[in-house]
């Protein structure tokens, strides 16, 4: 279980409780954050759930695989060096009280 | 006693009532009839297609797996290997990738439902069928034309039958494991043409892809290439019935939709959340599991209902209205997780410019019979014939 806050390029702020095994990208299609489209599904596919990481907790994620980054080179808004993609980060515990910031545009 | 039997006839044509029960009094249940747990609501489903690790597919992912099949396929295998066979294919079913193929799918289109100018009365499965194969054909480098191997409803013929099985031994019968055979020699014929003269096609650089220095083995090639194509022929040939259907059902939403189209995307999502035709698929567990005070055992199968988690009113308000204004969001039309549907992108433009295409030659048009005969398949639902009328 971890308690993830989502914020949108329009500020939106929004804490969304997951459980284990969820990724960041279900947490927000499920919960009507549209700033994370997950176009393909989760399968690391379409670089639409782009977001940037609270940068103080990038050592809290597994990095990221040769797909993910391959992925993250397709990604519409500008890519950073706490670019990740949501639908590859599944929510631990490690992960409470993570903040990742939406970009304006997925597409 | 309330039971669950995915290859009754019943479920077949309205599984709907049966997953509503489920989710409510039995959201763990074991189904004697197909020897394997059924999950039925939204958020269990969502978990358990995110945990590859205890929910494996290396023992197949259709309900009723065809011999063989199951380890060598895409959606019938777990990481790493999965991700490896996924790799080499998914670059061609990105969006941006699939540009190229919008003025093809729009003539294939003009050329389909342009036959039925004049037509008082048809079955949707004739033009659909035509259109799914020549799309996929496309898509995937086939022979077509002066090059096909066979003729172009033989394929779609096969397709739908494989993915069939018999309601009364609750098995795949000797005629869908001749569509099986067949599809299989038919792959097979295309991989041998393809590797003796490649072409910057899918089939073409799958065939003869490495990794690390090693050649795909024959199998996953062929078994691949099979599954792509009953994949991409049953599974939108499927959905489009499904989205005819609905349409032809909801005047609203037809009206809608035909007076602006822009609005075609809209209704294709609530069909895939409303009844798309993937209705179940299969896992293994790697380990026990216990979910609302039932034991799931290590080697038990689990059935992933994403019809019923699509109703789950745990998720979706109103679940059975068919509502194209809703924009259901994390839907489990395509499945999810690692085996999210391959064809997400190219299924979403080829239905939508189908469906444009249609609508201006036949702009309105109503369901003939209101029972309807249902496809026997205890993992896809779409009905085998849909005679529509025009008014």
């Amino acid at each position: 279980m971890a308690n993830i806050t989502y914020i949108e390029s329009n500020g939106t702020s929004t804490t969304i409780h997951l459980n284990d095994g969820w990724s960041l990208m279900q947490g927000a299609t499920a919960n009507g954050i549209d700033g994370i489209v997950g176009e393909c599904g989760g399968s690391c596919a379409c670089a639409t759930c782009h977001c940037y990481v609270d940068e103080a907790r990038l050592g809290d994620l597994p990095a990221a695989s040769d797909g993910e980054l391959d992925m993250l080179e397709n990604v519409a808004a500008e890519r950073k060096p706490n670019s990740r993609l949501a639908c590859q980060i599944k929510a631990t515990a490690a992960l409470e009280g993570l903040i990742i910031r939406l970009p304006e545009t997925q597409e | 006693m309330f039971s669950f039997d995915p290859y009754s006839p019943a479920i077949d044509a309205d599984p709907f009532p049966y997953y509503k029960q489920l989710r409510d009094e039995a959201p763990c249940h074991w189904s004697p009839e197909a020897q394997m747990w059924i999950l039925s609501r939204y958020a269990d489903i969502v978990s358990a297609g995110q945990d590859w690790q205890t929910y494996s597919s290396a023992s197949g992912n259709l309900m009723t797996e065809l011999p063989g099949r199951a380890g060598a396929t895409l959606g019938s295998s777990d990481p790493p290997k999965h991700d490896r066979l996924r790799g080499l294919i998914q670059h061609a079913f990105m969006k941006r990738n699939l540009l190229a193929l919008e003025e093809p799918i729009r003539a294939v289109a003009q050329e389909v439902f342009g036959q039925l100018r004049g037509a008082k009365r048809f079955d949707f499965k004739d033009v659909s069928s035509q259109f799914t194969v020549k799309v996929l054909m496309a898509a995937l480098g086939l022979p077509m034309g002066a090059e096909a191997l066979v003729p172009e409803q033989e394929v779609r013929e096969n397709a739908v039958l494989m993915v069939q099985s018999d309601a009364r031994t609750r098995a795949k019968g000797p005629e869908h494991i001749a569509a099986y055979n067949w599809m299989q020699e038919y792959a097979a014929k295309v991989i041998a043409m393809r590797r003796a003269e490649p072409r910057n096609d899918l089939i073409s650089n799958f065939a003869l892809a490495e990794i690390d220095g090693d050649r795909l083995d024959d199998r996953e090639v062929l078994l691949t290439t099979t599954t792509l194509i009953m994949a991409g022929v049953e599974s939108l040939g499927g959905f489009m019935m499904m989205f005819a259907y609905n349409l032809a059902s909801f005047d609203d939403a037809r009206r809608a939709v035909v007076a602006n189209p822009e609005l075609l995307p809209d209704a294709i999502e609530e069909s895939l959340r409303f009844n798309t035709s993937a209705q179940r698929f299969r896992r293994r567990l790697m380990k026990d599991v216990e979910l609302h005070g039932q034991t799931m055992k290590q080697g038990d199968f689990v059935c992933l209902a994403y019809g019923s988690g699509n109703r789950d009113e745990r998720q979706y308000p109103n679940p059975d209205v068919y509502d194209i204004t809703r924009k259901p969001r994390g839907h489990l039309g395509f499945g999810g997780g690692v085996h999210a549907c391959l064809g997400t992108a190219i299924a979403r433009l080829a239905v939508k410019i189908a469906f444009d295409e249609f609508h201006k030659v036949v702009p309105d048009y109503k369901r003939v019979a209101d029972q309807l005969p249902w496809m026997p398949s205890s993992t896809f639902r779409s009905p085998l014939v849909l005679a529509l009328e025009v008014q």
